[in-house]
Order: structure tokens, then sequence, then C-alpha cells
């Protein structure tokens, strides 16, 4: 069903950076601090972590542990304080802002909470986008590959309706086609069904599950235990620290 | 197909229809200002410049004693002289209505068909004029209360009627225009000036000298030579005339004038510039989560930077569809109406290329300019800042002085209500935005109280030149009369309070052999009541002085060496005398005089006692009482056989001037009306930024009990503060922008400076204008506010 999410093979991809690694994460001893007004404060004090392809990883921690600033780091939202972070064997920590924001739109599908499709485009269309700012395929392409992801995650008939006209967990799928657009090897989801009621969550979690069935590697902060029992890997962080990780 | 990108631009653009509207409207104002102004310029130069070369216009026109053909043929023959031509030009009056006369400008020609230098071209009716009969300029037949066919009749000086037929209409776009004059001009035959008693030679000679892109250096010159010529042929020439090669006269007041609409045109789209800042900055700060997800998801900087740039751009496009077309007819029909006034009619309606170039170069550029640095500076935003962003309120308050004063004001000092600390203190959160539409508004403010102050000066000045003058009444004889006659016969007359007779030459000042411009020197009593100088240095003139003169300041423009106890040489009338300079007086709106004892100059001048007018004093000086007077004076000088040529009342020229005066200030008016309405749109869209930006605000205020007025009042409260600010702001600017504009109009206008008066009224008039343009401006916004639910506000994203 999902042939098309592994079309473009991991071997094709050229190999950037210095780093060398099998893994397709690989953070060395992150830090990082933000200044507050009452001294610095540590989000992530330390932190390694390995992931393999087709991984289906989830972070769990309270709130304020350090999962989101995790994920951030491995999308490339927010930089660390020192430490290394590749992805794919580019070191992201040294990236611009240009190349990275390429780099990302190509290397890693970000899927937000709420969703964050852009109002004013329709499903198809904030589908497409990333394919546009990437300048990957072509432009007849491109809609063909939007209206297809859509078709894989249930959303074809919804096309070309407007983000507002459709639920929340129909605007979640949309933004997991979105994620797929330019069919980067790893998805990074900061709590996916966090705003969803639990049937929906459950049939989002599903498509996460297709989708590491077929080569995707998807790493996914979430508050949801019974989810994250769910998942080959399970990492929990306390405190800016990874104190605990189960793999399955 | 389009590339989603843009579609989001055109959604994002389509989405506001507003705000689209609203930076569509003032970048358009700015554009069209510039489009009419410039289209003007180009259409009048152009088709000015056609029909007035179409008349070959005169290089110079000499005024020498009167002359016949012999010498116009002479002046041909002069090596430089492409073509000599000449002409008579005389006045009487025209009988308008039973008891209303005014003056007829007559011009005579000796061959109407062999007309080659400033032609009068045939519109109608005969052609040329027979015996007795005349032919009206098409622009001056209203000014007749006449048609063609009908019989006018005028009067000579010695009171003699002749009728007239008026046979045709013609065109001359060289004469005066009647709307300024209030004088017809109509065309006659040498024949039929004979018969009207002014014999048949000619008075006037025009000559076009050899060669192309003359300079005016080059006319001088020859000039010289024709003045010579004719000096030798025993006529004296009492005047010159060079007219600005190529250049109708009317283009020497109408491009200063345009300069300066021009100059307002400007600051309208510098109003503009300012506007397009505030929205695209509410726009990001709007969109700040969006551009967070576009970099989320692979867009880079620069991308989203020209996402952003060109729907400025689209701005500036949807700006022109209405600024090229309505700049166009608008320059059109500005340039119709000058047209008018000047006498000719427009070759028809184009919008000349280099306009719309100038039109989409500014349209593009302004936006592009204003909004480039807050679109980079709102890109920088990093996908976590972008992301994190949530909660009360963008603009921090309370964290510096000033918000802590306003505070403190508010709250202990003014003891207002809690809304209405609210508005005060929301009024200066958002510091940048509040300073940007300040200065729009102050803009609009300051040019609008800054023109009705020119309005103020112009008039004021001609209340002064007409005090200075203080006469009402200027009655000039056809010939020499014994002033002394004059004036006690004119005393006669009830209601004449003071008669003085002057007497006058045109003057050149000579310093080390060359001759300086030309300026008026007036031969008065040292105890005239009907000058009333305002003095800047020395003293007025004593009885006792001989060869004193008292310059004015604008003799002193051309020649600013002189100062009080100089010794100059004056030359009049041909004879170099040396003169003492006692002191300097105001010149306003005059020309160059110097004035001198009477019975000193006309010693020199060597008519001792004679004068050919009179300015009369009268009791009161209003139109209908000093037209009273003008009219038993006339009686009684027809009566003791004294023949007035023509008279002349202050209140007609006070009139007279006024319109043209208003003329000027109509257009500055409209000009400032456009900055203010721009000022007016900023207002209003910072004010729907502001809602828009603190929709979460209101809907807590909502939900704590704040009723829909509350909220109403608390937006319009900001709104009219903001004006209300501005107009303090825009007052005290209003000052040097008066003082300016004022003495760049007078300068160029009336080659004198302006006594400034600063428009007190229209700073009043302006703070309810301001309050208007507040409450419109915040309305719509603070509608919007009011009606928002609580959870429409608190789900607002």
């Amino acid at each position: 069903m999902l042939k098309l999410f592994g079309s473009r093979q991991k071997e094709e991809r050229p190999i950037n950076g210095s780093g060398d690694s099998n893994f397709l994460i690989d953070l060395t001893d992150v830090v990082k601090a933000y200044q507050t007004p009452v001294g610095d404060f540590i989000a992530l004090d330390g932190v390694d972590l390995k992931m393999d392809h087709s991984e289906f990883v989830s972070v769990v921690g309270k709130s304020g542990s350090g999962k989101s600033t995790l994920i951030n780091m491995i999308t490339g939202i927010d930089r660390p304080t020192s430490g290394t972070v590749f992805i794919d064997n580019t070191a992201v920590h040294t990236l611009r802002e240009g190349p990275m924001a390429e780099w990302r739109g190509r290397t890693i599908g970000v899927i937000f909470q709420f969703f964050q499709l852009l109002p004013m485009l329709s499903c198809v269309e904030n589908i497409m986008l990333p394919m546009d700012f990437c300048n990957m395929y072509t432009s007849k392409e491109r809609q063909e590959r939007a209206l297809h992801l859509l078709e894989q995650v249930d959303m074809a008939e919804h096309a070309f309706k407007l983000p507002s006209e459709v639920s929340g967990g129909q605007q979640q799928r949309v933004a997991i086609a979105r994620a797929l657009a330019n069919d980067p090897p790893l998805l990074a989801a900061d709590e996916p069904t966090g705003n969803l009621d639990s049937k929906t969550a459950d049939a989002i979690f599903e498509l996460f599950q297709e989708l590491v069935d077929n080569g995707k590697t998807i790493v996914m902060v979430t508050h949801d235990n019974e989810l994250a029992s769910r998942m080959t890997r399970t990492i929990t962080i306390a405190d800016g620290k990874i104190v605990d990780e189960v793999k399955r | 197909m389009i590339r989603p990108r843009w579609r989001k631009v055109l959604r994002d653009l389509l989405g506001n229809k507003v705000r689209t509207m609203l930076v569509v409207f003032s970048i358009g104002i700015g554009v069209f200002a510039i489009g009419m102004i410039v289209g003007t310029q180009i259409l009048l130069d152009e088709d000015l410049s056609l029909v007035y070369s179409e008349t070959n216009p005169a290089h110079a026109v000499f005024y020498p004693d009167s002359f016949d053909q012999d010498l116009v043929d002479n002046i041909e023959r002069i090596d430089g002289v492409k073509e000599a031509q000449g002409r008579s030009g005389f006045s009487m009056s025209l009988q308008k209505g039973e008891d209303e006369w005014v003056n007829l400008n007559f011009v005579a020609l000796d061959d109407f068909e062999a007309q080659r230098i400033h032609t009068i071209n045939y519109v109608s009716g005969e052609w040329p004029p027979p015996e007795r009969t005349i032919i009206i300029e098409q622009a001056s037949l209203p000014f007749t209360n006449a048609e063609v066919g009908d019989t006018i009749t005028v009067r000579a000086s010695d009171d003699r009627l002749y009728e007239l037929e008026i046979v045709g209409l013609a065109h001359d776009i060289w004469t005066e225009p009647v709307q300024f004059t209030q004088s017809p001009n109509g065309f006659i035959s040498l024949e039929t000036m004979e018969w009207l008693g002014f014999g048949s030679e000619l008075d006037e000679l025009h000559i076009v000298a050899e060669g192309n892109e003359l300079t005016r250096d080059d006319i001088t010159e020859i000039s010289t030579v024709v003045e010579n010529k004719i000096e030798k042929s025993g006529r004296t020439n009492y005047f010159t005339w060079i007219p600005e090669p190529g250049e109708h006269p009317a283009q020497e007041i109408i491009t200063p004038l345009l300069a300066i609409l021009g100059a307002l045109g400007v600051l309208a789209l510098l109003a503009s510039a300012f506007l397009v800042i505030n929205i695209i900055n509410g726009l990001l700060a709007q969109h700040t989560q969006q551009i967070g997800i576009m970099k989320a998801i692979g867009a880079r900087r620069n991308q989203i930077v020209l996402m952003y740039l060109v729907s400025v751009v689209i701005f500036g496009i949807l700006s022109l569809i209405i600024a090229i077309p309505l700049g166009g007819l608008a320059a059109y029909a500005f340039t119709s109406y000058l047209a008018g006034l000047i006498n000719f009619e427009l070759l028809g309606f184009r919008i000349p290329i280099q306009v719309i170039i100038i039109q989409v170069a500014v349209a593009m550029l302004t936006p592009v300019l204003a909004a480039f640095i807050p679109v980079v500076r709102g890109t920088t935003i990093t996908v976590r800042e972008a992301l994190s962003e949530h909660g009360l309120g963008k603009g921090q308050f309370g964290s510096n002085f000033l918000d802590r004063l306003v505070n403190w004001i508010s709250a202990t000092v003014l003891r207002l209500s809690r809304p209405m600390r609210i508005s005060l203190r929301n009024t200066v959160r958002r510091k940048a935005r509040l300073i940007l539409t300040l200065i729009t508004l102050t803009l609009g403010g300051a040019i609008f109280i800054g023109v009705l102050s020119v309005q103020a000066s112009l008039l004021g000045t001609l209340d002064d030149a007409l005090s200075y003058f203080a006469y009402d009444v200027d009655i000039n004889f056809s010939q020499e009369h014994r002033i002394e006659t004059i004036q006690r016969e004119a005393l006669k007359v009830p209601g004449v309070v003071t008669a003085e007779s002057w007497i006058g030459a045109g003057a050149r000042r000579v310093l080390d052999g060359e001759e300086g411009e030309q300026f008026f020197v007036i031969g008065t009593n040292a105890e005239t009541e009907v000058i009333k100088p305002i003095l800047l240095e020395g003293r007025w003139l004593l009885p006792t002085d001989t060869n004193s003169v008292v310059l004015n300041s604008l003799v002193l423009k051309e020649e600013s060496d002189i100062q009080v106890g100089d010794q100059i040489i004056m030359k009049i009338n041909d004879r170099e005398l040396e003169w003492n300079v006692v002191g300097i007086v105001q010149g306003v709106m005059t020309g160059g005089i110097g004035y001198v004892n009477q019975p000193f100059l006309a010693k020199e001048l060597r008519f001792v006692g004679k004068a050919t007018g009179v300015q009369i004093v009268t009791e009161q000086d209003d139109a209908e009482y000093t037209a009273a007077v003008e009219k038993r004076l006339r009686d009684h000088f027809q009566a003791i056989g004294l023949d007035i040529s023509n008279t002349s009342l202050t209140t007609d020229t006070r009139q007279s001037i006024e319109s043209q005066f208003n003329i000027i200030v109509t257009l500055l008016v409209v000009m400032a009306i456009l900055v203010a309405f721009v000022g007016g749109l900023g207002l209003m869209g910072t004010m729907s930024i502001n809602v828009l930006e603190r929709t979460r605000e209101i809907g807590v205020m909502r939900a704590v009990g704040a009723s829909d007025n509350s909220i109403l009042r608390i937006v319009l409260v900001e709104g009219i503060l903001v004006g209300v600010i501005s107009w303090l702001f825009g007052g005290l600017m209003a000052y040097p922008i008066g003082f300016y504009l004022s003495d760049l109009v007078g300068t160029t206008l009336l080659e004198s400076s302006l006594r400034f008066i600063f428009a007190t009224n229209g700073a009043l008039g302006w703070l309810i204008g301001i309050i208007l343009i507040g409450t419109l401006a915040s309305i719509l916004p603070a509608w919007n506010a009011s009606q928002l639910s609580v959870r429409q506000t608190l789900a607002y994203e």
C-alpha cells in the first residue's frame, strides 16, 4: 500500500558532512542551556542517542523534562550549546540557517501537535508547499504526488478543502502527508496525537506504524505510555537526561 | 500552474481584503498625485509649446515712440533679425452694462493676412475685420456681455462714444488671460484705430532673431542692436521685453507651482510608505507562526523574504490600476483648467508614456523599499521562537520609563476610568508603530495647517501691499496736467479725502559702466499720506531732500551691495545722476521701487508741476463707496475738460489678485487633503492591526465582564488619542513648513517674501478634522472588536 514512501532508496542519498556513522541519528554529549533572567536553564544535559533506520522511537517524560528540546535538536529547529548532532551523516549542528531549512525540508518530515497547516492553502497545496520550497519534482509531479500521499492517508476526497473545513484528526493526516512530501527518511513528531481523541489518535498511530514498516524512521514525543509501549524503543527523559531506555 | 508558495501569497492578499485595499489605496494616492503632477507638467509642456510655437512667438518686444512700417523694414534688415513686425496696442472703456464700464484692450494690425510673429488666429466670422468693426478674442467674449453680430459701445478719453460691430472671433494665446485682468481683448484694423482717434502709427515692435536654440544672452545681444537702430531713428525705446525663449509667459508661474505641488505629492507618497511599513510589520507579526512552519518544512529565509516582497509588489501593481487612469484623468482635467486660464486648447486626452513609467517605478519601488527592512527582520525569527509564541499581548508594556509615566499619569494624575487607562496605555504599547502612524498623521496635519498659513500669508501680504499704497482709486489721464489743478479739482469731489499725484520713470543702476535690472522711480511728497512705507533701515524722505532716494528691499535683491549711506548712480530717462541712499523700505508685491522727492525728480525729468495721474483716498474703502466716488470723479474731471484714459479701484485689484491667490491655495489644499487622507488610512491600518493583535486580550476583557460599549470605547479613544497627539506635533511642525512654503510661493510667484502669518484657525480646524479622522479610522476596527465573542477571540490564531 505504501510503496511510494520507499520509492527513493537510502543508497541514492549523497553522504553529506564529515560524520561517517552507520546510524541515521547520532547525538553525542548534547547539552542545551537556555539563558533566563534567573540564570541558565539546562534543558538537555549531556545526551547521547543513536538510532537506526526503520526504528520507531518514542520519547516520554514529564512536562519540561526536555523531550521537545531533544526533538528540536534532531530536526535542527534548535541548536545544541555543545555536543554534536549527526543526522543521516549530516553535521546538523554546523549548518547555517538557510542550508538547514533546505536540508530539513528534504531529510526530515516534521509533524506538530497543532497540525500547523497553512490556513489559506488547500490540503493538497499544503502538501505541495515543501516540494516547492525544496525544488523537488516537477510542477506536474508535485500535484500527482500530493494527491497520492493524500490517498495513502485516506484524505483524497478532502484534497481541495481548506484545513478549516476538515476535522482535527483529518488535519493531522494531512500534516503527516505533508511531512512525507519530499520523501524524507526520518519523521519527527512532537506529540502528534496530543490534541486528538483516543480513537483518532489510534488511527494516526497505525498510520505511523505502516510508515515504519515501509522503511521510515520515526521519532515521536508522547505523553501516552500506552502508545509508547507499542513502539520499538522508548526513551525516558527527566531533567534533561536520558534516564531510561527500553528496546522491544 | 502557479507554485504553491505564490498561491499562498495571492490568497493572503485576497484573504484580508480590507488590509489589501488600505495599502493599495494609500500607495495609490501617492502614485496618483505624482502621476497627476508629472502628467500635467508634460501635457502642458508639450501642448503649450506646440500651440505657442505655431504662433511664432517673438524673441523680443520693443515699446518705442510710435513708428511706421519703414522702421519695421529697417529693423528687419539688421543682421541677426529674422523677422520683424509692428502692431499697436491701446485701451478704451467698453460699456458692459447700463452703468458698467470695463477696459477693452485693442490690438491693431496693418494686415491680418500677413501676420508672421505672435499670430492671432481666425476662429469664426469675418476675417480681416472691416473698418469700424472688431474681432473679439474668443475667451474674452463672455466678458463683453455681447455676442458676435452685436454692436458694442466704447468710450474715448474725451468721452466720445463709438460703436463697433463684433464681426468674428479670433484666438490669441499671447495676451494676458482675461480671467485675471477682467479686461477683454479685441482686434481691429489700423483704419479703425485711426477712426477711434489713436492715429495710424504702430507702437509695439516684435522681432524673431536668426538661429535655433537661442539663449537669453543671444537675444539680449541682438536686442541691443535693435534698440540702437530705434534710437537712431530719433525715437526713444521705453522698454524692451525679452520673454524666456520658447516658453509661454505663463510657464514661468506654472512651473514652480507644479514643483511645489510635486513636493507635496512626494510627501503623500512618503506618508503612504510609512503606512506600508506599519501594515507589513503587522502582517508579519500575524504571520510569525506561519513563517516558522514554512521554515520547518524546508523554506529558506530568502524564499520567504521574496514571498513577502512579491506581495508588496502586488500591492504596488494593484495601486497602479487606480493610479494610472485616475492620475491621467486628473492630469488632463488639471491641464485643461490651466489651459483655459492661459487660453488654449489641449491637443486631446492621453497619458504620456513617461508618466506611466514614472508611476510604475514609484508604485513598485516605494512599497518594496518601505517593506524591505520589516520583511528581512520579520523573517529572521527561528522556527522554535515562531512556534513558541503564544499567550496574551505582544508589545511589552511597563518595561520602560515612558510606560511607567503614562501609567502614573493615567491612574494617579488624571484618575481616569479603567477603560480610559487601557486606551492610554495601549496607545504607547507598540512604540515603533505609534511613531510611524504619528509621523504620517503629523505630516498630514502640518501640511494642512502649513498650506492654510500660506493662504493667510498671501492675503496678509496683499493687505500690507494695499495699505502700503493706501489709495482707493487710481486715475490716469490721457495727457499731462498741472498737479495743482488735478489735486484741487479732485478734492472738490465729495468723498475724496486725499489726492496725490506721483511722477515716475524707469531707472537702472549704473555700476562700473554696467546697467543693472530695471526698476521704477516714483517721485512723491515726503509728507505723502498715500504711501505708508514699512521702514527697514535708515529714514524716509524729508521735504528738504534733493538727490536722496529710499529703495525698497526688492531693488536690493538685484543690487545686494547697496547700503544706507551709499552713493549710487541711477540712469533715469537716459540721464545718469548720483543719488544718496537714505533709507531702505520693505517691498511688497510691486517689484523694485526707488522713492524720491517729487520736485527734484520733476526738475530732472523736465516736467515741472505736471503729472498724468492721481491717487485718491476716499472716506470709506468698501467697494460700493469707492465705485461711487470714482464715478463722481470721472464726471467731475469730464466736466472741467480733463480726459481720463482709465481708472482702477483698489477693491477690484484686490478681488482680481485674491482670485489668483485662491487658485494657488485651492491646489495646495487639494494636495494637503490627499496627504491627510493617507494619514487617516494610516491610522485606520494601525488601529486594525492593534485590534487584530489584541483579539485574545479583548476576549479576556470580555470574559471578565467588559460590555460591547466599553470595548468600542477603548479602541475609539485610542484612535482619537493618536490623532490628538499627532495634532500637537503637526501644529508645531506646521510653523516651519508653512514658513518655508510661504517663502517659496512668495519668491517664485510674487518675487518677494510674504509676511508669514500662522493659520491659527487652520490649526483649530485641523483639531476637529483629526478627531473626526481618528473616530472614522478606528470605528470599523472598534466595531469588529466589540462583535467578537469570547470563544472566537480565545480560539483566534
